[in-house]
């Protein structure tokens, strides 16, 4: 069937069927779009699966620990000494008695000592005995959400039953961090919002490349009369084929390689960071990013279509 | 219909191709274009065919002046023109009969009455047998055959044609003259621009526009003239 095609053409035979009314097909112009389209798709749905994976951790680092402080007792005074077992047993019950009348906290947990010592073994090592290692007591606190209060004031009462005692909200370092990940999340907003705008770009230098190389047979259609919707639903339908194509290649080359990190990252089992699983409307998203790729397209074709025909007398 | 007044046309700072141009040609008539090489009949044609704007002066067509109509309405105006150009302007991509169907195209016409009408004119003007063929594979005077077709196809109410018959047999010529003829009948303006003096003189009847040095002169058919003389005494 091909050859008979090929043979009908090299006879000047018009294909049977329709054609676009400006030799679109004609050269390699379609195929640098489509790879364009399909760099660009894939760049996108990296920008964008970065832009997952940020929040995913930013959720997993302040999840939980809103609303949430940590007591500490440490188990020596400001001079260094040591306190004794039972002083520090007493100095807990009374934090912790006085915690559970506390006005704003809501639940009062304390942490018991082999809970403390899996938290430390990471740093003093998992052979130890700790018999001979002072701990420090540690109790969780929630706050009740609709109480405003002073943190201030609660860790300068805390002080008062030992002046060691310290306060932490977590907020300072995870503030920190917070403003770190939305940092990379802007970053990556703005990287994705780059390539979108390059996308266009290059579409519309594509699209006014075209017209330009075709600028007689595009002529010939105004004398005819064509509307300039006419000839632009046929650049547009050009456009949105080709970036349909490119921005399915661009996917799948993006699905893969996303798959392939997230196998990598998972070998890895890297604690800090989270584990990269796409919820529903996640991967809907990105199903819709081809799309939205392929409509930016058409919608930058027609757009540059109608400006360069407005030019025209 | 046709009313140039005080038209004339530069192109950029360059001196005047066509200076202060005045003819009305009515609806239903037949005009020969001619005059030397660089006369600026092409030009003349192109504002004819709303393909450029004058520098100076009204051009209005249909009994609208075309420098105060909108975008849309100046689109209408264009599909009521066949043009015929010089160099053909075929879609080389597309096959002779979707060459020849591309303004009713444009126009929205249904495929079935499209096919209707190409095919009884490609008929017509002996191209019957090529329907698929690329207009670049066809002759000189196929190609000009297909030029013809495609600006008659929609029944223009003007129709503007330059150099015609140029690479036509004589036959095939006279065919076409014909069927400009039948069209002006029809109630369809023609102007041919043509160096042909022997066309010209086989429809002597027509009148002459006669364009030298960007300067317009209007030659009334010598039957009109004998008429003229004939109503004196």
């Amino acid at each position: 069937m091909f050859k008979i095609k090929k043979f009908e053409r090299g006879l000047g035979i018009a294909r049977k069927r329709r054609q676009y009314d400006l030799p679109l097909n004609k050269g390699n112009g379609g195929n640098f779009l489509k790879l364009l389209i399909a760099l660009m798709t894939f760049l996108a749905m990296l920008g964008v699966a970065s832009i997952f994976a940020l929040s995913a951790m930013t959720d997993r680092w302040s999840s939980g620990l809103e609303n949430k402080a940590t007591i500490e007792i440490p188990a020596k005074d400001n001079s260094g000494t040591v306190f004794e077992q039972s002083h520090m047993d007493t100095l807990q019950d009374q934090v912790f008695n006085f915690l559970q009348n506390y006005p704003a906290v809501d639940t009062v947990e304390v942490m018991d000592k082999e809970e403390i010592k899996s938290l430390v073994a990471p740093w003093l090592g998992e052979g130890l005995s700790y018999d001979n290692i002072p701990l420090p007591g540690i109790l969780t606190i929630s706050f009740k959400d609709d109480v405003i209060f002073d943190t201030d004031a609660l860790e300068n009462k805390l002080k008062t039953f030992a002046p060691q005692i310290r306060l932490d909200t977590h907020q300072s370092w995870l503030a920190d961090v917070l403003r770190f990940t939305g940092a990379l999340n802007f970053a990556a907003v703005l990287i994705t919002i780059v390539i979108g705008i390059t996308t266009i770009v290059a579409v519309a230098g594509a699209v006014q490349s075209r017209m330009a190389i075709y600028h007689e047979e595009l002529e010939l259609l105004h004398l005819m009369g064509a509307e300039d919707s006419y000839i632009s639903r046929q650049l547009q339908r050009y456009v949105l084929i080709l970036s349909l194509q490119g921005a399915a290649i661009g996917t799948a080359i993006g699905g893969l390689i996303m798959f392939m990190v997230g196998l990598l990252a998972g070998e890895m089992d890297i604690s800090l960071l989270p584990d990269f699983h796409l919820s529903i409307m996640q991967i809907f998203l990105l199903i819709c990013l081809p799309l939205l790729v392929a409509l930016l397209g058409m919608v930058t074709a027609r757009q540059t279509v109608l400006r360069v025909l407005a030019q025209m007398p | 219909m046709i009313k140039f007044e005080h038209v004339g046309l530069r192109y950029g700072v360059g001196p005047e191709i066509l200076s202060d141009v005045n003819f009305t040609l009515d609806q239903g008539s037949f005009h020969f274009l001619s005059g030397p090489s660089g006369a600026g009949k092409t030009s003349l044609m192109s504002l004819m065919y709303l393909g450029r704007r004058p520098t100076r002066g009204i051009v209005s067509m249909f009994g609208q002046n075309v420098g105060q109509m909108g975008r849309h309405d100046l689109k209408k105006i264009r599909q009521r023109i066949g043009v015929v150009f010089q160099d053909f302007r075929l879609l080389n991509h597309m096959s002779a009969f979707d060459n020849i169907a591309l303004p009713l195209r444009i126009m929205g016409e249904s495929e079935k009455e499209i096919k209707a009408n190409v095919d009884e004119l490609m008929e017509w003007v002996g191209l019957g047998d090529h329907r698929h063929q690329l207009p670049n594979t066809m002759s000189g005077g196929q190609q000009q055959r297909i030029a013809i077709a495609r600006a008659v196809i929609t029944r223009p109410r003007l129709l503007l044609a330059d150099e015609p018959t140029g690479n036509l047999d004589d036959e095939i010529g006279l065919r076409l003259m014909n069927l400009f003829d039948q069209l002006n009948r029809m109630g369809t303006t023609i102007v041919i621009a043509s160096h042909n003096t022997l066309l010209m003189e086989k429809f002597s009847q027509h009148s002459r526009l006669i364009l030298d040095k960007g300067q317009l002169r209007l030659i009334h058919p010598r039957k009109t003239i004998k008429q003229k003389l004939e109503g004196i005494f």
